[in-house]
This record gives C-alpha cells, sequence and structure tokens, in this order.
C-alpha cells in the first residue's frame, strides 16, 4: 500500500512538475531576451494590403524591460498591434504551458516548433506557435492565435547570427476590406459590385525593418 | 484694348456687390473649415473603422490637410455658384442701366470691349480662386497645423505631408480652371438673355446640370471622355496614389478649349447683336 | 450738311417703324425733332449712332474724325455708382482719351457741373445727370451732337438753363445738334429747323418759325379790357379772361395789334398758338434738300 502510495504521488508529483515546466530551448531564448534592459531603434514601415495606398513610414522605437513600447514618429504611423514585441512578454505574461510540436522546415531550415497555451482567462490569445532557432537560441517565426482579433503570423530575420533583436519582421494578418457609403467623400464613379461583394476577409502584410539599434543590456 | 481692361477693373472693384460676394464666400469658407473640423474626428473613425482591430495609430490624420480636402469636396459647387452672379451682372447690369448704350456712342469696337469683359472676368476668377487657396492653406495650418493625409478614393490613400501639400496645391489650379469655365459660361449666357435674373436662373441651371451630369456614366466611351461635365473633376485625379498626369492634361487642355469656344461664341453673337 | 439720314427705313418684325425718312443738320445748327411718342424719334437717332442698322437707306457722317457723333439716348446712361469725375475718366479711357484732373474739370465747367461735388451720380438731379451725359457726349470733340428728348424730367429752371447751354454749344463750338421732343415748345425757342415725325413718316420739314408761322391758325393775345376791342368783332375769337384767342392769319397780326392799339387796347402778350392738326398732316411734300 504505502508502495503504491509513493507511486501515485510520485506520478502526481511528475504531472505536476511537467505541467509547470516550461520548454527549455524557450526558457533558453527568454532569458537570452530578459538580459536586455532597453533599446531603441529605427522603423521603416512598409504597408501590404490590397486597398491601402501608403508611403513607406519612419518612425522610433523604444523599449525598456517591464514597461510598454513606445513609438515616436512625425508622420502619421500605422503600427500592427502584434509584432513589436520582441521579448516574448506579451506571451509570456501570464501563465502558460508549453507544448512541444517537433521540427519544422523553413527555407531549407529546421527549426523547433512549440505551443504557448495560456492559461489564465486574462491571456488576450488562445494560442501561440512560436519557431525556434535552438542552435542560434532566438525566434524566427510566431503565430498568434489572438481572442479577438484575429491571427498573426510574424516573421523574424536577423542579418547576422549573433544578434537576438530582429533586423527585419513581417507581419502578416487578416483584414477585412472596408465599406464605406457610396456618397461619401471623394471620386465615386466607380461602383464595382462585384469587387464590393468579393471584399470580405483579406489578409494583408506589414514589413517593420530596424535599424540603428541602441540596447542597454545585463553584461 | 488695356484701356478697356483698365476701365473694367476700376468698375469691377467700385461696386460694392464684389465685396458682397468675396466676403459671402470668405464666411462659407471658414464655416466649412470648422465645420469639417468637427466632422472630421467622425470622418476619420469611419475610414479607419476596420484598421482599429489590428492597428495603433501614431499621429493625428485631423490636421490642416484634411481639413483642405475636406474644403476642396465643398468649393465647386458654392463657389461658381457666386462667381457666376458677379461676372454674369458685369455685363447685366451694363443692360439695366443702359451704360452699355452709353459706351457704345463712344467711339469703342464692340468686340474688343466684350473681350475685355471676359478677360477680367477670367482674372477676377483665378484671382477669388487664389485667394481662397491662400487663405485655407493659411487658416488650416495656423490652426489645426500639418500631417498625412487620408484619402479615400477606390481605397485608403495616406500621402506623406509634403506630398499632401503638393496635390492640394495642384488641385486648386486644376478647380481653377473649371472655375474659369463657369465664368466665361456666365459671362455667355449673360450676353444671350441681358437680364439678370434670367441669366442667374440658366447659369444656376447650367452648373447644377453640371454636376448632375458628373455623375451620370455614361459608359466607356468617348462622349464621356469629352463631354464638357467630366471635366470639372479633374482636381479628383490628384488624390489616386499615382497621379495620371496624361488624362489631367487632356482634360485641362479640353477644358481650355471649351473655355475658348463659350468666348468665341459669346464674342460672336455680341458683335453680331444690335445695341438697343 | 455734316451729319444727314437719307431715305431710312426700318422694320420690326411686320411693322414699319420708319419709313423713308431723311434727316440732316449742319454746323452751328440746332434741328428739332418732333414727333409724339411711338413716332420713331429714338429708333431715327439709334439708326444715326450706329446702334441698329437701317432696313434701307445710309447714314453720311463726316470722315476723318475718331468721334463724329455723340449724343444721349432716352435718359443718359451713367455709372452711378461712381462720381462724375470718374465717370468722365471712364468713358474718357475707355476711347484712348487720357486726361488730367484739370482737363476733366474743365468738361465739368463747359456743362456747367459744379466740380468740388465727389458723391456719386446716384445723388445728382435730372438737370445734373443730362449735364453730365453732355459732358460725356462731348468727349473726344465730336462735330455732332444728338440729343433724344433732353428737356423730360427738367423743371422750368432746368429746361431754360439747358437751353442756353445747347444755344451756346451750336454757337461757339459750331457744332450741329439735333434734338428730339414731342413738346413744341421746348422746341420752338431753340432750333432753327424743325422735322415733323407722325408714325414713322417725315410729313413736315422746314425752318421752324417759317414752319410755325405756317401752321399757326390762332393767336392768343393778351391785354386789360381786350373784350372791348372793336376790331376783334371782324374775326373768330374766344375770349379766356383777358385774353383773346384770335383766329388770324401770320400776316395779318401786325395790322390788329396796331388796330388794338389805336382802341387804345395795349397788349401785353401775343403768342402764336400752333395747331398741331395742321403740323402733323400727312400727304405734304418735305423739300428740305
Amino acid at each position: 500500500m504505502k508502495k503504491i502510495g509513493v507511486i501515485i504521488l510520485f506520478q502526481f508529483l511528475c504531472i505536476g512538475l511537467s505541467a509547470q515546466v516550461v520548454d527549455a530551448d524557450l526558457l533558453k531564448v527568454k532569458n537570452r531576451l530578459d538580459s536586455i534592459l532597453s533599446f531603441s531603434t529605427q522603423l521603416k514601415l512598409e504597408v501590404d494590403i490590397s486597398f491601402i495606398n501608403m508611403p513607406v513610414k519612419k518612425a522610433q522605437m523604444f523599449y525598456t524591460k517591464g514597461k510598454r513600447v513606445k513609438f515616436s514618429s512625425d508622420d502619421f504611423v500605422m503600427l500592427p498591434k502584434r509584432g513589436l514585441d520582441f521579448s516574448l512578454n506579451s506571451l509570456l505574461e501570464y501563465s502558460f504551458i508549453t507544448v512541444d510540436r517537433g521540427v519544422e522546415m523553413r527555407n531549407g531550415k529546421t527549426y523547433k516548433a512549440i505551443n504557448i497555451i495560456p492559461t489564465d482567462k486574462r491571456a488576450d490569445f488562445s494560442i501561440a506557435t512560436v519557431l525556434i532557432d535552438t542552435k542560434l537560441k532566438r525566434v524566427m517565426e510566431t503565430e498568434i492565435n489572438t481572442k479577438k482579433d484575429g491571427t498573426y503570423l510574424l516573421t523574424l530575420q536577423y542579418n547576422t547570427e549573433a544578434k537576438i533583436l530582429p533586423d527585419k519582421v513581417i507581419v502578416n494578418f487578416e483584414i477585412e476590406k472596408i465599406r464605406i457609403p457610396i456618397n461619401f467623400m471623394g471620386k465615386d464613379t466607380e461602383l464595382d459590385r462585384k469587387k464590393m461583394k468579393a471584399a470580405g476577409t483579406k489578409t494583408g502584410a506589414i514589413y517593420l525593418t530596424m535599424s540603428n539599434y541602441q540596447i542597454k543590456s545585463v553584461l | 484694348m488695356q484701356y478697356l481692361l483698365k476701365a473694367e477693373i476700376f468698375k469691377l472693384f467700385k461696386q460694392s456687390k464684389t465685396y458682397y460676394a468675396l466676403g459671402a464666400l470668405f464666411s462659407i469658407e471658414l464655416l466649412i473649415l470648422f465645420s469639417a473640423y468637427y466632422q472630421g474626428t467622425t470622418i476619420i473613425d469611419l475610414l479607419l473603422e476596420n484598421l482599429k482591430q489590428k492597428f495603433y495609430f501614431e499621429g493625428t490624420l485631423l490636421n490642416g490637410n484634411l481639413l483642405i480636402y475636406l474644403i476642396l469636396n465643398t468649393l465647386w459647387f458654392h463657389l461658381p455658384l457666386i462667381l457666376m452672379i458677379v461676372v454674369s451682372g458685369t455685363l447685366t447690369s451694363e443692360y439695366k442701366d443702359r451704360t452699355l448704350q452709353t459706351i457704345m456712342l463712344q467711339p469703342v469696337s464692340k468686340w474688343k470691349y466684350i473681350l475685355s469683359k471676359y478677360l477680367v472676368a477670367i482674372a477676377f476668377t483665378l484671382l477669388v480662386v487664389g485667394l481662397l487657396a491662400i487663405s485655407s492653406f493659411g487658416l488650416s495650418y495656423a490652426f489645426f497645423g500639418k500631417g498625412d493625409l487620408v484619402v479615400y478614393l477606390n481605397g485608403l490613400n495616406f500621402f506623406d505631408a509634403t506630398d499632401a501639400i503638393n496635390r492640394l496645391q495642384w488641385s486648386f489650379l486644376s478647380g481653377a480652371l473649371s472655375m474659369v469655365f463657369f465664368s466665361v459660361a456666365s459671362l455667355t449666357i449673360a450676353i444671350l438673355f441681358k437680364e439678370a435674373t434670367k441669366t442667374w436662373i440658366v447659369s444656376a441651371f447650367f452648373l447644377i446640370l453640371s454636376n448632375i451630369l458628373l455623375k451620370v456614366d455614361f459608359g466607356d466611351n468617348w462622349f464621356n471622355q469629352l463631354f464638357f461635365a467630366k471635366l470639372n473633376d479633374t482636381w479628383q485625379y490628384f488624390f489616386y496614389y499615382t497621379i495620371n498626369w496624361e488624362q489631367v492634361l487632356f482634360n485641362s487642355i479640353l477644358s481650355l478649349v471649351y473655355c475658348l469656344l463659350f468666348m468665341g461664341a459669346g464674342i460672336y453673337w455680341f458683335h453680331k447683336k444690335d445695341i438697343g | 450738311m455734316i451729319i444727314s439720314g437719307i431715305n431710312l427705313t426700318k422694320y420690326y418684325g411686320k411693322r414699319k417703324v420708319l419709313d423713308n425718312v431723311s434727316i440732316g443738320c449742319a454746323a452751328g445748327e440746332i434741328c428739332g425733332l418732333l414727333g409724339a411718342n411711338g413716332a420713331g424719334k429714338t429708333t431715327l437717332f439709334k439708326i444715326l449712332f450706329g446702334l441698329i442698322t437701317p432696313d434701307s437707306g445710309q447714314v453720311v457722317l463726316p470722315k476723318h474724325s475718331i468721334k463724329p457723333i455723340g449724343g444721349i439716348i432716352e435718359k443718359p446712361a451713367l455709372y452711378e455708382y461712381l462720381n462724375a469725375q470718374d465717370n468722365i475718366h471712364l468713358f474718357a479711357s475707355i476711347q484712348g482719351l487720357h486726361l488730367t484732373k484739370q482737363e476733366i474739370n474743365a468738361n465739368l465747367i463747359k456743362v456747367g457741373l459744379p466740380i468740388n461735388r465727389t458723391d456719386k451720380v446716384e445723388n445728382f438731379s435730372m438737370g445734373m445727370k443730362q449735364r453730365l451725359g453732355i459732358a460725356i457726349a462731348l468727349l473726344n470733340n465730336p462735330t455732332c451732337l444728338v440729343l433724344d428728348e433732353p428737356f423730360t424730367g427738367l423743371d422750368p429752371l432746368g429746361v431754360s438753363s439747358l437751353r442756353k447751354l445747347i444755344a451756346d454749344l451750336a454757337e461757339k463750338e459750331q457744332l450741329a445738334i439735333i434734338l428730339s421732343s414731342h413738346i413744341i415748345e421746348e422746341l420752338s425757342k431753340l432750333c432753327h429747323t424743325l422735322y415733323v415725325l407722325k408714325e414713322g413718316k417725315l410729313v413736315n420739314a422746314g425752318p421752324a418759325q417759317q414752319l410755325i408761322a405756317e401752321n399757326t391758325e390762332v393767336y392768343n393775345i393778351c391785354a386789360d379790357n381786350i373784350k372791348q376791342a372793336e376790331c376783334l368783332k371782324n374775326y373768330q375769337v374766344e375770349f379766356k379772361g383777358n385774353c383773346a384767342m384770335v383766329t388770324i392769319a401770320a400776316a395779318e397780326v401786325p395790322h390788329l395789334i396796331h388796330l388794338l392799339d389805336k382802341e387804345q387796347i395795349f397788349i401785353t402778350s401775343c403768342t402764336p398758338e400752333l395747331s398741331m392738326e395742321k403740323l402733323f398732316e400727312t400727304n405734304r411734300s418735305c423739300n428740305i434738300y
């Protein structure tokens, strides 16, 4: 009896322990990111959405650990709600579990796929899939299924192997084509019914190019 | 000829009704500016609704450039209306007061006289549009500052502040050409009808008809390309993301041709008709 | 003849407004055009000015003159929102005349207008507007002046002073002046020659005094005791107060006055009463040329 009791207890402990265990590789990346106290960078934003024409925009991004990211720009800029948090903190804010999904190939390279599932109702996403370069200890791709704002796919590119902060981020998302009343401002002679009906949901993308990183990190 | 021009300019600016018209135009412009500002937030919200889900916005779109754009949108109805009244009045008042007769009793060439009226009408129109442009730029920037411009034209087009200013300036130029067309037309109508009220009614009708026909689509044929009513929208072409300069040039030249046609017809009729 | 219209005919639609009318005036001469309202006076003047084209006939004007003929049609038409000086300056400039301030004032003085009034013409009286109209008509020194019913709307003082101005212009500047009116008294005191227009036709023409004498059958003779005159019993007489309307030929008038004088009846006035019916009688030959 005692033996069974110990085995059961041990199994409980094991289950409990494994439920609390965050994937090791993910942890390594997180720790690496956490070593950054603050950084600032110049952002170049390019919008690629079918019904939007926008010139390339410039902005400055300021990150301080533990605080919200700040932006400044002379012009009007549109910033994707997701995709600007390079520290993974937004995903790991509340309690979560990770599930190893094996490996996935991207451009001939192999990356480890990890699911992050929040266990706290306060989290604003239902599941996220992170592709990690285990060798270089950084995030290559993140797919976030948010609860209210649809799905985002972030692809991160790095210029050198040593970098932890990306040089280019591509944010893909779904977006509904806008429907504006006919008589509203602007030239309104082209009323294409077919196009309007085929509107629906489309995908769009934003290309963020970072340059001139000023990083303060814990040495 | 230059003396006739000077005389026309002198007469135009000595009459109080010219200043009433200018006052009305500037008051309307101010009114539009401030009502556009109060409506501006709603407009921008409507345009950016879909995007709000996915994006944060940094910087404000409710700036001087948007307000100038909104002013531009409404300008091209009330401005030609008032211009037509003033311009046609330069001739109808001479019929009514019979000063036209007194002038024709002097050794003055008929066609030169009416040509000078046309030229002064055109100059006055350009002056008024110029003043409205300067004041709308000045007031909008003074109160609301510069910034990016968003326009809905087959999609959302965002323009940098400098790009926006450029396009707005071109629009005013293009619109000025349309206004010249209406002024010339109103003077020709005055030659036909002579009497002030009839001329106003026919001119207003002409303006309203042009505006209605602007919205009717005649299909993609030569009529749609060449019909004068379609040319009054040329200023809109500057707000497509890529400006179709060829089309703009074509439209502008065609507008000029129409102006010359109306002017020529007016001068011919005036020269042929008996006075009194 | 400095100015003449020869055999002028004009139709408005089917209506014949002028029928073979000829008129002329020499330098220094004042010619009057008499006719009822609607007789065709204004139309004739408009043809002389070149404002409308006749259906037949021609107008002969002095050649080699920038402005051979000046005048006023109907009422003087001026820019009411400008003052007198600006009006003259404006009308002068459009015909290539550059008048200095002194020259403008000289023009005003010539027609008897004050030079110190700077308010708008809309405040002027009718008489002043007429004068200003004449000043504008005289710009560029035309040789002929044509005035359409210039005495309309003027008070008696205005009429007499305008009459003096016109007489002065004819005599001093040697202008050929054509006036029109529907009131004979206005013309009879001023004109050398008279033309009578009825329904578009010229029914009478000739030297003014001669025409008046030929067509006067009644004289209005006034004296304090006229009713007691014996010599008047030989004539058809109508008495009104101290005046007697005597039907008598012009040639006999001096003799009658002599007879009255003999009876110690001293007349205070003797006015010819022009017979309009006789003057406007059609079927007469008018040989002015």
